[in-house]
């Protein structure tokens, strides 16, 4: 039974036609070609899989495709666009909190959401926001450092 | 192939008709569904009933408000909106902030945390605690039910095949101390060991109310209302000396077979430790 799903994918308007039960993070990937969207244990442990959903953060894995209807999703291929995106990025990149990569998309998007709410962190709060997030390369110290750094150099971008 | 019958109702009328028609089950956040029925990267789920999804009906089924009867709490409020809401009891916002890890309390709701009854379930237990009721409705009309006489056993519930629930009341209470505690292996996603809540009411030194429930142990969240009325009535000062009664009386409501003893003495432990403080006359407030 196919159904019509219509969504805003990174700012642009978009429609699914098809099995409305089809888990969000296969159709991000495999319909629209967002690969940053990726998938580590499919039960909504992780946070490989987040998107930002209404501004919200969400495990894509655990949500059916027709659940979105009528919603914003952001991706790392949208936030990433974004001076806030590129400000978070350079922050990972300079700060060494990328080994593999995996977890970071994911990463991203959680610190994203954080800073918005919450434009200066302290290092607990980085923690706790970030906690769904699994990572199993870097031991997360660099990740929460970078993300100081990026709360710190975007200054302005995270209270506007 | 078969066909996968997924329905996606536009209101809560329309949802009903199709919970009369086709027996669809709910899904609300999919937080339970789409993970018991993962299938594998690519691949849809399959349920072996039919479904509709429910969670764009937030309009009608996800606002929190304080009405003459008490706390409604609509069925698709996300744990991350009960959390944050202040007209919640502190026992069911404190369990709401504790659920999962911040994507899980954004995804999750409260209607499929009872609708499920899983006895590691965080909402159920402090709910009972409050004699909070469901609101249950069908094209026929409405029923509203205890919790606690709702969810019937793990993962069984009274909803008839008919009904969708609304909506959660939780009657005003009147409380001065409240507690409640969680037992979980890790920060985020830990799954219930324990957890524990309860209430004092004190008035001019006597105790006006006392309740306590317990959850993640065992089929059911336990409540004794016989032992609660050992410490109801009594004056502060004579709390100390009716504790050890009424940890007996608690201690046998929790099954052997649910529970270890190592973990019927934690709750014992956490029990007797904000009892001794309300009666030492600790400050009326949310305690950990
Ligand atoms: C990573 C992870 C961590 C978790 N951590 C916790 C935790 O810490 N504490 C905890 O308690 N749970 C936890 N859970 C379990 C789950 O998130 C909760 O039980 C959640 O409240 C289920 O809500 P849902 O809307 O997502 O459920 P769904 O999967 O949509 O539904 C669950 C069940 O309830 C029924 N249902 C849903 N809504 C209604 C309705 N309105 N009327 C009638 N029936 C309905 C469905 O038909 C289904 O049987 C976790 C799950 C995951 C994946
Ligand atoms: S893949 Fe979705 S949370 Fe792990
Ligand atoms: S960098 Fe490899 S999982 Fe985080």
């Amino acid at each position: 039974m196919d159904a019509e799903i219509r969504f805003t994918l990174n700012g642009k308007s978009v429609i699914f036609i098809g099995n409305p039960l089809r888990r969000l993070v296969d159709v991000l990937r495999e319909d629209f070609g967002m690969l940053g969207v990726k998938e580590g244990c499919g039960e909504g442990e992780c946070g490989a899989c987040s998107v930002i959903k209404d501004g919200k953060l969400v495990t894509s894995c655990i949500i059916p495709v027709g659940s979105v209807d009528g919603s914003e999703i952001m991706t790392i291929e949208g936030l990433r666009e974004k001076e806030e995106g590129k400000c978070l990025i350079d922050a990972f990149a300079d700060g060494g909190a990328v080994q593999c990569g995996f977890c970071i998309p994911g990463m991203v998007l959680a610190s994203y959401v954080l800073l918005r709410s919450n434009p200066h962190p302290t290092e607990d709060e980085i923690r706790l926001a970030i906690s769904g997030n699994i990572c199993r390369c870097t031991g997360y110290d660099l990740i929460v450092e970078s993300i100081m750094l990026a709360a710190k150099r975007g200054e302005e971008l995270w209270t506007k | 192939m078969d066909e996968v019958k997924c329905f996606i109702p536009k209101s809560l009328d329309e949802a009903l008709r199709i919970r009369k028609e086709f027996h669809a089950k709910p899904l609300a956040g999919g937080s339970d569904l789409m993970v018991s029925y993962y299938k594998g990267i690519g691949i849809a789920p399959v349920f072996p009933f039919p479904v509709m999804i429910i969670s764009n009906l937030s309009d009608e089924l996800g606002t929190i408000r304080k009405e003459d009867d008490g706390v409604h709490i609509g069925a698709l409020s996300t744990p991350n909106e009960i959390a944050s809401s202040m007209v919640v009891p502190y026992p069911v916002r404190k369990a709401a902030s504790l659920m999962g890890a911040p994507s899980l309390r954004n995804t999750a709701t409260i209607g499929g945390n009872i609708g499920n009854a899983s006895p590691k379930g965080d909402l159920p237990q402090p709910l009972i605690l409050l004699d909070a009721e469901v609101v249950l409705r069908s094209v026929d009309g409405e029923r509203r039910m205890k919790v606690d006489d709702f969810i019937l056993g793990s993962k069984k519930t009274a909803l008839a095949d008919d009904e969708i629930i609304t909506g959660i009341v939780i009657p005003e209470v009147k409380a001065t101390h409240y507690f409640y505690h969680k037992i979980g292996m890790r920060r985020a996603n830990a799954i219930s060991k324990l957890s524990l809540s309860a209430l004092f009411d004190v008035e001019d030194g006597v105790v006006v109310d006392f309740r306590a429930s317990s959850g993640a142990a065992g089929p059911k969240v336990r409540r004794s209302r016989d032992a609660e009325e050992i410490l109801i009535g009594l004056k502060l000062d004579e709390v100390s000396g009716k504790t050890g009664e009424f940890l007996s009386a608690w201690n046998s409501i929790l099954s052997p077979h649910a529970m270890p003893e190592y973990r019927r003495a934690s709750t014992r432990r956490m029990l007797l430790g904000f009892i001794e403080e309300v009666a030492s006359g600790a400050l009326p407030g949310n305690y950990e």
